[in-house]
């Protein structure tokens, strides 16, 4: 299972995944401030409530639109304000930085990274 | 008798094969990878060993096992497409699960890439340079003919910085030839061989394979958010935004 999940991943991105810790699955329940539909990858950036009221920054990393279109996403899937819940593979170094796995957008649908991407656990 | 209507059912038979029009490649294709769901009669047929000269073999090992364990660390060794930079012949024909499109014209088969917009061109009957008269390039230069439904490419003049496959180095000697040939409705296979007698043992044959993909747009790909970066050990690393 992890193999494959090695091997899908490689499929996905133009460079290898080994930034992220693909062990880690980390929920971050927050709120778009963008949605980037770009090359070599998109990128949503999330504001997500931290425990002191306080509000932590994510920049999670998509495949590129490319690949994302072939997985079901369109470019205005996402938008300023939209509130989601998104499971990621966080960066390596510790920084607020991710991978994506799959997403759960405001109508309810789940995207995943890549064809075939959606919903795996 | 017999025999002189032997001769002439061959010359027929192979006049009638030199006339044969080629196959239409126009169109997008999609990698079609073997593995489970694959037909197996559809998918690429195992490449063959690759065999690099021992002081090749030496450097590509430790160059392997050195980015093994970046990759461990969570920094791993960029790679040119990290900074944007394009594949070039002949990784260009396959990356990940984008799509090529293939724009056959009488004299030139273009082929262009979803992934970073590559393009190459395929000069068609006509003769290849002397090696070394090539501009080293990504693309190097390519020279196409038919072979009955078979085109056959040749390829030299690619530059010894733009890694080949697997990431095998070469040297200014290599010369790639292609067969591409249609074997099913809708399934492409480009059979490569990669001969560098320089850096090879022996030449190595591996074959990527498509699937046409009807009615496909091909997206753009222009790498102006490009958020990683590479450090000054070579490591990837990722540009986290504050706010």
């Amino acid at each position: 299972m992890a193999a494959a999940i090695v091997l899908l991943l490689a499929g996905l991105l133009h460079h290898s995944f080994a930034m992220f810790d693909t062990t880690k699955q980390v929920t971050l329940v927050g709120t778009v401030t963008t949605f980037e539909w770009t090359n070599p990858h998109a990128y949503i950036e999330i504001d997500v409530p931290a425990e002191n009221g306080a509000t932590k920054h994510w920049s999670i990393e998509l495949g590129s639109p490319s690949i994302l279109q072939q997985a079901g996403w369109k470019f205005k899937d996402l938008k300023y304000g939209d509130k989601v819940t998104a499971v990621v593979n966080p960066l390596k170094s510790g920084q607020a930085g991710a991978l994506l796995m799959r997403v759960t957008l405001p109508d309810g649908r789940v995207l995943g990274n890549g064809p075939g991407a959606a919903g795996r656990q | 008798m017999k025999r002189l209507v032997a001769t002439a059912l061959v010359v027929f038979a192979a006049s009638a094969h030199a006339q044969v029009a080629p196959p239409d490649l126009t169109g997008v294709w999609a990698p079609y990878r073997g593995g489970r769901g694959a037909d197996p009669k559809l998918a690429p047929p195992p490449a063959s060993p690759l065999v690099l000269k021992p002081d090749y073999a030496q450097a590509f090992d430790a160059k392997r096992k050195a980015e093994a364990a970046a990759a461990e660390k969570g920094e791993p060794i960029a790679s040119g497409a990290v900074a944007c930079v394009p594949y070039g012949m002949p990784r260009m024909m396959s990356v990940a699960l984008y799509p090529i499109e293939i724009l056959p014209t009488r004299a030139q088969v273009t082929i262009v890439t979803e992934a970073f917009s590559e393009v190459r061109r395929i000069y068609m009957n006509v003769p290849q340079l002397p090696m070394g008269d090539v501009p080293p390039g990504y693309y190097g230069r390519s020279v196409g003919r038919w072979d009955g439904d078979t085109l056959v490419v040749d390829t030299i003049g690619v530059k010894t910085t733009v890694p080949a496959y697997q990431n095998m180095p070469h040297s200014d000697r290599m010369r790639i030839t292609e067969r591409i040939r249609l074997v099913a409705n809708d399934f492409l296979h480009d059979e490569i061989t990669i001969d560098d007698p320089v850096v090879l043992e022996k030449p190595v044959t591996y074959t990527l394979a498509y699937r046409r993909m009807p009615g496909y747009e091909m997206v753009e790909f222009v790498c102006d958010n490009n958020r990683e970066y590479i450090d000054e050990k070579g490591g990837t690393h990722l540009k986290v935004r504050d706010r």
